[in-house]
């Protein structure tokens, strides 16, 4: 799908095409669980780049919509749909389904139950993993097309490649949605280039309501969360998705067992607007 | 963790060090070679290991079995300066702490060992902390090529600023 909403350039300055203190881009979109993708590569780099840029979108959409029709509780004919109907059972599952579900158990064995495959009503939900799962594959599927700069945003979870400027090592520019006002940038990360963090994923009841649960010590129920908004870097797209998700629905000690834990940086945001936020994120 | 789990070690043995040293005051001869033994061990691996803890044994049972002590030369140990604990690998790198006791009493912890392979070598916490808005990295969403937020609806996706900068891109 593209978004039929186009800014002007004198809203947005810096994206027109006089500024060139902005690298210019060109960027893709297409609509796959519930949310937007956008893939973006330098454009210029190339002389067929919008061709290439069309490929490299059509490798990522056949990756998530082969997730998506495996793993969506929204599509009745989906294998997750069947199995929370009952019509299967996990040990009749596809080998994918059952590694999908494996690799959640075991997210939330790490996590202490703060990451949980598991619905407060017992259903099996992986999309919790499925979505930093596609994004990973994605980036397999980008690999194997030759593209090596590009930036894939999936519903607000991000992951780069090289450089938007192709060799000059320089990264990404990721600006963080204020979760008080989702109109403006609470801050910036730096991805890709020649830094280490090339994942960055935020988690937060701004968007979609409190779609996260608090799970642990026994319990599974929904709970207003302590942080509104978490964001982690990291060093591959399913951890920092992952510890995002776990950071808000398990609360401080989670955040401090995933700093101890995980070569991350995070950026927390309470539900008062205080920050808590490790080195990296400093200006 | 395993820092914290080092440090506490080291406050331990010192207090291993006290306790031995206060036995001694109260015993004989080989009481007080047990709290000088304890004390020797210590300078030799000090806080982090088991050796520290190998101390309170041997002046425990030095304590049990003796009359007689030498407050002087127990106390001479145990202020005997500085104590270097053994070296922890850590995420951060090699880790090692060394205390300082004076007059019985630890009055500095320091780090003695810092080394790692990159640039996050004097960064011994990686915890997140209290900051102002006005302290972490700033953004102008002129500036940047993607947005991060918690995951954007469709329908939410065309009023975003991840939205506005794709279609600028378009």
């Amino acid at each position: 799908m593209q978004p039929t909403f186009r800014p002007s350039p004198a809203e947005y300055p810096a994206h027109s095409a006089s500024n060139l203190r902005a690298p210019a881009l060109k960027s893709r979109t297409f609509q796959c669980m519930g949310t937007v993708i956008s893939l973006a590569l330098p454009a210029g780099a190339t002389l067929d780049d919008g061709q290439v840029l069309e490929g490299a979108t059509a490798a990522v959409e056949r990756v998530f919509s082969g997730l998506d029709a495996m793993f969506s509780l929204y599509r009745s004919d989906s294998e997750a749909s069947q199995l929370a109907r009952g019509e299967v059972t996990l040990r009749e599952a596809s080998a994918p389904f059952r590694a999908r579900f494996a690799d959640a158990t075991g997210w939330g064995l790490l996590t202490e139950g703060f990451f949980t495959p598991e619905r407060p009503d017992g259903v099996l939900d992986l999309s919790g993993i499925i979505k930093g799962y596609a994004i990973d594959q994605a980036a397999a599927a980008l690999q194997a097309t030759g593209v090596e700069d590009w930036c894939l945003n999936a519903g607000g979870d991000v992951l780069v490649s090289g450089s938007p400027a192709p060799g000059t090592g320089s990264p990404w520019l990721a600006g963080l949605v204020d979760p008080l006002d989702r109109g403006a940038l609470l801050s910036g990360f730096p991805l890709g280039g020649t830094g280490r963090f090339a994942a960055l994923a935020t988690s937060g009841t701004a968007e979609r309501g409190d779609h996260i649960w608090r799970a642990g010590a026994g319990r599974t129920e929904f709970r207003r969360s302590e942080f509104r908004q978490a964001s982690v870097a990291g060093l591959d797209i399913v951890t920092a998705d992952v510890l995002a998700t776990a950071i808000v629905a398990g609360g401080r000690p989670m955040l401090n067992w995933a700093t101890d834990s995980w070569d991350i940086e995070v950026l927390a945001v309470l539900g008062s607007g205080e920050l808590l936020a490790t080195p990296g994120f400093r200006a | 963790m395993r820092i914290r789990a080092a440090v506490s070690a080291a406050l331990a043995s010192a207090g291993i060090l006290l306790a031995g040293w206060q036995s001694g005051a109260h015993v004989a001869g080989t009481g007080s070679t047990a709290a000088a033994a304890a004390a020797a061990t210590s300078s030799g691996t000090g806080g982090g290991s088991t050796t520290g803890s190998s101390g309170p044994g041997s002046s425990g049972s030095g304590g049990s079995s003796d009359s007689s002590g030498s407050a002087g030369s127990a106390g001479a140990a145990a202020q005997a300066g500085t104590y270097a604990g053994s070296a922890v690998q850590t995420r951060f790198g090699t880790v090692q702490v060394q205390i300082t006791v004076k007059a019985g009493a630890i009055t500095d912890v320091t780090a003695l060992q810092l080394t790692d392979d990159d640039r996050k070598s004097v960064q011994i916490s990686n915890r997140a902390a209290p900051l102002l808005r006005a302290a972490v990295i700033k953004a102008q969403s002129a500036q940047v090529q993607t947005i991060s937020g918690a995951t954007v609806t469709s329908a939410a996706y065309l009023t975003s600023l991840q939205g506005a900068l794709d279609a600028a891109n378009l």
